[in-house]
């Protein structure tokens, strides 16, 4: 099987810049992936290199096989959900809908059937005739993914779609790409900085800070086996221990992360400090616990008892949640 | 002690605002009234007047105003001397107007789409410097420019290009003696006058149109001539339109540019210019005066079913 996109040592460089720094990617057909990682750190000049409107400094960007250095947007078989969705605000939505079929030529009527048919995909059946102004942010951003579904592309991308959203529309909407992307088999290519928003939806996903893929896995993997301190840190805020530390919890003396949710209180434990901090997140929690001026954050579910700040506290972990990175 | 929850008031300063912060209309009405009396009553009120001059006639004997309701002097304008007037103007700021369009809109597209930092300094400085300048140098610079004994007459004998001027002084119609006697100067000079007043609002509509846009277009398979027509062309149409609303009525208006450059054919500010000054019709100039007015309701009436300001 060929892949959707493939990157050999592609690099982006905006004069002394490197957005993107020699990448290497393959995103498997069909899969849904996430490009993740903090703002400037080149997933979105990545996405941006995969539609075509930046031009790779070095390297070979391949689409199913193909080499698009040559081709222009316009003519690359890939369709873009926008950031900030990029309506057209002089059409009504069915033409905003329909315009990839009207720039190719298509009649009206069979163009605004098929305009239709992408709206009801999107649950906005009856909207056809409305301005984009007159749409709420979680209509417009489905009206951005119907106008680009509609060419049926072979790779669709989505450029922080969720980002304008409040919680509880982006939690649906995730549930919906996620089907959506299943039922069409398209490969989506998903830049975000929300890392439970990649864990949550993706098939695989890579790890993006200051131009280079830090890590590129599944979801599970890049979680319970993060391979650098800034992987461990950007994905889930997990603790992140140096090598003294890690070797007088029992490890080796190289740099290892625990996840709070691994901690748990307990009367004896290789764990003790003062509580410096106590925050509620609803579902349980989050206590903060210095020990050796180093601060850890254990999650404790609801139920359990919560400690006083300035009390001392005692953590115990399963040794096998304790995992240690090869790379600092 | 704590501090009272609420500060006294200190003085007339602080009770006016509080007056103002529960009334806010009474504010907005205190900030409108002087700039709408002045609309009102000096700028609509003088326009009112012009309009009811324009439905009186002049005895012709006597050439005394008859302050009597009639449409005669109307009739006038369709005298085919006057109507020559009107066509003649309403060509020449057509005309103007396309050709400033043309113009304005890559200067237009550069500054909005290109121009940074220095650059975008350096377009505004380049638009509005002439501005600065005097109308009537501007004017009587062209008149050197385009004379027989010009610079532009020595430019093409200096690059053998005289055949092309020639040409196009031979144009029936628009063509003449020399530039600065022909309907292609009077045209060259009105252009270059109001081409900043083109390039501005054009320049500010297409500022308006995000990058993304442009890529949603060109993304979704649009050539780039398909985004120009169907994204940034009808996205720059309240621009367009507000330029020409401008290079239109002023062309409509103008009496000096033709008096001092083109042939000595009337326009419309000529006419009015002379009416109401050596002639003293002034019915018959108010009637002329009504005409850009009505020309103007017209396109824009036109331009708005158009859908030019559909995007506004």
């Amino acid at each position: 099987m060929t892949s959707a996109v493939e990157f050999q040592a592609v690099s982006r460089h905006f004069g002394a810049t490197k957005a993107v720094d020699a990448v290497d990617l393959t995103i498997a057909e069909g899969a849904f992936f996430a490009m993740l990682g903090p703002s400037g750190s080149g997933k979105t000049t990545c996405l941006r290199l995969i539609s075509g409107f930046e031009k790779p400094t070095s390297g070979q960007i391949r689409i199913f096989g193909e080499d698009v250095s040559a081709v222009p947007p316009h003519l690359r078989h890939v369709n873009t959900v926008f950031q900030d969705y990029a309506l057209f605000p002089h059409m009504n939505v069915r033409d905003n809908v329909a315009y990839g079929l009207m720039v190719k030529g298509m009649a009206r009527t069979p163009r605004y059937a098929k305009a239709e048919d992408m709206l009801a995909l999107v649950h906005l059946d009856g909207y056809g005739d409305r301005k984009p102004a007159q749409l709420s942010g979680g209509q417009r951003q489905r009206v951005a993914l119907a106008r680009a579904l509609v060419n049926e592309p072979r790779v669709l991308l989505l450029d922080e779609p969720l980002g304008a959203l409040d919680l509880k529309l982006r939690e649906a909407m995730q549930d919906e790409l996620k089907s959506l992307q299943k039922r069409l088999g398209i490969t989506f290519v998903f830049v975000t900085h929300d890392q439970s928003e990649a864990l949550s939806m993706a098939d695989s996903l890579a790890v993006f800070n200051n131009g280079r893929i830090a890590q590129i896995g599944t979801p599970t993997d890049i979680y319970a086996h993060p391979k650098t301190r800034f992987v461990a840190d950007f994905v889930g805020s997990s603790n992140v221990l140096p090598p003294a530390l890690t070797q007088s919890l029992g490890g080796p003396t190289k740099w290892s992360s625990l996840r709070p949710e691994a901690l748990h209180p307990a009367p004896f434990g290789p764990i003790t400090g003062t509580v410096t901090a106590l925050r509620y997140l609803g579902a349980g929690h989050r206590v903060t616990v210095t020990t050796q001026g180093q601060d850890i954050a254990a999650h404790l579910p609801s139920g359990t008892a919560t400690p006083q700040v300035g009390s001392q506290m005692t953590l115990t972990f399963d040794p096998a949640a304790l995992h240690v990175m090869d790379e600092a | 002690m704590t501090a009272p929850a609420i500060i006294p008031p200190r003085g007339l300063a602080d009770r006016l605002t509080t007056l103002f912060w529960r009334h806010p209309r009474l504010l907005l009405s205190l900030l409108i009234a002087p700039p709408l009396l002045w609309l009102g009553v000096v700028y609509l009120g003088s326009l009112a007047a012009l309009l009811l001059q324009s439905f009186y006639s002049i005895d012709e004997f006597s050439g005394l105003i008859v302050h009597e309701f009639t449409l005669k002097t109307y009739g006038e304008l369709l005298r085919p001397s006057n109507a020559d007037v009107i066509l003649r103007t309403l060509g020449m700021a057509i005309a103007v107007t396309i050709a400033s369009a043309f113009i304005a809109f890559p200067i237009a597209y550069f500054a909005a789409r290109y121009a940074k930092g220095r650059w975008k300094a350096a377009f505004y400085l380049g638009i509005m410097l002439p501005l600065w300048s005097s109308y009537l140098v501007k004017v009587y610079a062209w008149k050197l420019i385009l004379a027989k004994e010009g610079i532009l007459t020595w430019a093409t004998e200096a690059t053998h290009t005289s055949w092309l001027l020639n040409a196009a002084l031979s144009l029936p119609g628009v063509g003449g003696n020399s530039l600065s006697t022909s309907y292609i100067g009077t045209f060259l000079t009105f252009t270059y006058v109001w081409l900043p007043f083109m390039i501005l609002p054009m320049q500010a509509s297409l500022e308006r149109v995000p990058n993304s846009m442009l890529e949603a277009a060109a993304d979704l398979g649009a050539t780039a001539r398909q985004t120009f027509r169907t994204v940034v062309l009808p996205l720059a149409m309240p621009g367009i339109v507000a330029g020409s609303i401008f290079t239109f009525s002023l062309t409509l208006g103008d009496y000096i540019i033709p008096q001092i450059i083109g042939t000595s054919a009337s326009f419309i500010g000529m006419a009015v210019y002379q009416l109401q000054g050596t002639a003293g019709n002034i019915p018959l100039a108010a009637a002329f005066a009504v005409v850009p007015i009505v020309i103007m309701l017209i396109y824009l009436s036109l331009a708005k079913r158009a859908g030019a300001f559909d995007a506004l």
